[in-house]
């Protein structure tokens, strides 16, 4: 299906922004659920990425991209700094993580299967973040690429890997 | 487990959104106007560019304006700067032909003595004097008028060389001139055209007229005092030839040698009419804008490595903060 070209653009507004906030809400919660693999966490940096959102409105543009592709730019931004400052933290803290978060109740989905829940939680943020882009939000290959700021190859090469452990770590959690 | 298997399960359990979460989103406040405007460089960059070439092209017209209108007066004043020889050679005209001086007049203009020579010393007074005329006409006569007025001044022609094959010509006359009027001579010949070169060279003649004068003395004082037959013949014939050598002497000083070299000048194109005002407008302001572009060239010369070095600096920041960050990612 051929794209259509606007020919004006319409500058956003707030009207406009409750609307796209509405709409994608659940895109950026579900993405950050994955990236964090912590449902507290995802849902505090859910609100902080709609705040920040909220502050850039104005410049958003849409000619360059979609709202969801910009608004899971900005999730995975805000991610990446809460990641960073955690790890500031636990190195003035001298603790480091030793992989993985406690048991906890369905971290990525209600109806997850015990052994899907646990392969998620093995996989790397890495992984999960680019089967969240392209399985459960269903961009496609560009969009997620220009998310995660690499090639469309690169982003196919990576949803590939990221399929292959999954189900690695599946088998192995059925074989256990 | 299959990996469709998976993708399936996964898409049919999504991760849902609290209602605490929702509300809490919604509720967001848009956040206040800014107080000052956050420029759009997408917007801004173009613009300047844009406004700095309307600039540049707006200068450069301004200076071509300005210096056109200016450049018809200093066209004018240079083409009607008056020459020495043809502004002489037209008083020259205006004055009546006859004259009991024929050197009356032509000290009226100061610029045009030449060296002039010793009235108390005896000297040897040689003037060369290359001159343009416009055509071979005006080097007939000119050649002609330069004869009689040695002859009247009292002087007479040595030699005179003529030849114009074509177009051209040349005329070289070589005159002896009373030295007392050789001024008025250089000045007058100076005048038949444009005054390619001059050359003056004075050579002092009295001392060896005075050594010559002192020789001659003491030779006929020995002779007065009554020699031997031999050495009487011998003193008389020596002073007989210090006598004519003296004489020689004086003569020669009492005759300056000129050298008049008069030529046709060489055929010019037809003078090109003058630019308009519009075309001079037009010139000044390319080279107002050639101008600019060297400034604009040279400034990208020196900022431009510096330029290259921040993009590359900016680049590889970037790449170096992606891999932290897909690294962190991975840790996670």
């Amino acid at each position: 299906m051929p794209r259509l070209r606007r020919i004006s653009v319409v500058k956003p507004n707030a009207q406009d922004f409750a609307e796209v906030a509405e709409r994608h809400l659940d895109d950026v919660h579900a993405f950050l659920v994955y990236l964090t693999g912590d449902r507290s966490v995802a849902e505090d940096l859910t609100a902080e990425t709609f705040a920040r959102a909220l502050e850039r409105w104005r410049k958003f543009d849409p000619r360059r991209g979609s709202a969801r592709t910009w608004l899971c730019q900005l999730a995975r931004s805000t991610a990446l700094d809460h990641f960073r400052s955690e790890e500031r933290r636990r190195r003035r803290e001298g603790r480091y993580t030793l992989g993985g978060t406690d048991a906890q109740d369905a971290a990525f989905g209600e109806g997850l299967s015990p052994e899907l829940e646990a392969a998620l939680s093995r996989l790397s943020a890495a992984e999960r973040e680019v089967l969240a882009l392209r399985i459960i939000l269903d961009l496609d290959g560009d969009s997620a690429a220009r998310v995660l700021g690499i090639s469309t190859s690169a982003c196919s090469t990576r949803l590939s890997r990221a399929l292959q452990k999954l189900e690695q770590e599946v088998s192995a959690g059925v074989a256990a | 487990m299959s990996q469709l298997e998976l993708v399936q399960e996964l898409r049919a359990n999504r991760p849902v959104v609290s209602t605490e979460l929702r509300e809490r989103v919604l509720a967001l406040a848009p956040p206040p106007p800014p107080r000052r405007i956050e420029p759009n460089l997408r917007r801004l960059v173009p613009a300047v560019a844009f406004a700095g070439l309307a600039a540049a092209v707006g200068v450069a017209t301004v200076v071509g304006v300005v210096n056109s209108s200016h450049g018809g007066s200093v066209t004018s004043a240079k083409t009607s700067a008056p020459v020495h020889g043809a502004a002489l050679q037209k008083r020259e005209r205006a004055r009546p032909r006859v004259h009991a001086n024929p050197t009356a007049g032509l000290y009226a203009d100061k610029t045009l003595r030449a060296v002039a020579p010793s009235s108390s010393r005896l000297q040897q007074y040689d003037a060369s004097l290359r001159v343009r005329v416009k055509d071979q006409a005006e080097l007939s006569r000119r050649t002609q008028q330069a004869l009689r007025f040695t002859r009247r001044l009292g002087g007479y022609v040595v030699s005179a060389k003529y030849s114009a094959p074509g177009t051209s010509g040349t005329s070289r006359l070589a005159l002896r001139v009373p030295i007392q009027h050789v001024q008025a001579a250089i000045a007058a010949f100076s005048a038949y055209g444009t005054l390619v070169s001059q050359r003056i060279t004075l050579k002092d003649l009295q001392q060896k007229v005075d050594a010559l004068g002192i020789r001659i003395r003491r030779l006929r004082a020995r002779i007065a005092a009554g020699e031997p037959e031999a050495q009487l013949e011998r003193d008389k014939a020596l002073l007989r030839a210090l006598t004519r050598s003296r004489q020689a002497t004086t003569q020669r000083a009492q005759l300056a040698s000129v050298a008049l070299t008069m030529a046709v000048a060489a055929k010019q194109k037809h003078a090109a009419t003058p630019p308009g005002r519009f075309h001079r407008t037009l010139d000044d302001a390319g080279s107002v804008l050639v101008r600019e572009f060297e400034l604009l060239l040279y400034a990208l010369l020196v900022a431009g490595p510096l330029l290259l070095l921040g993009g590359a600096g900016i680049l590889a920041s970037r790449s170096l903060r992606r891999r932290a960050d897909q690294k962190l990612l991975e840790r996670a």
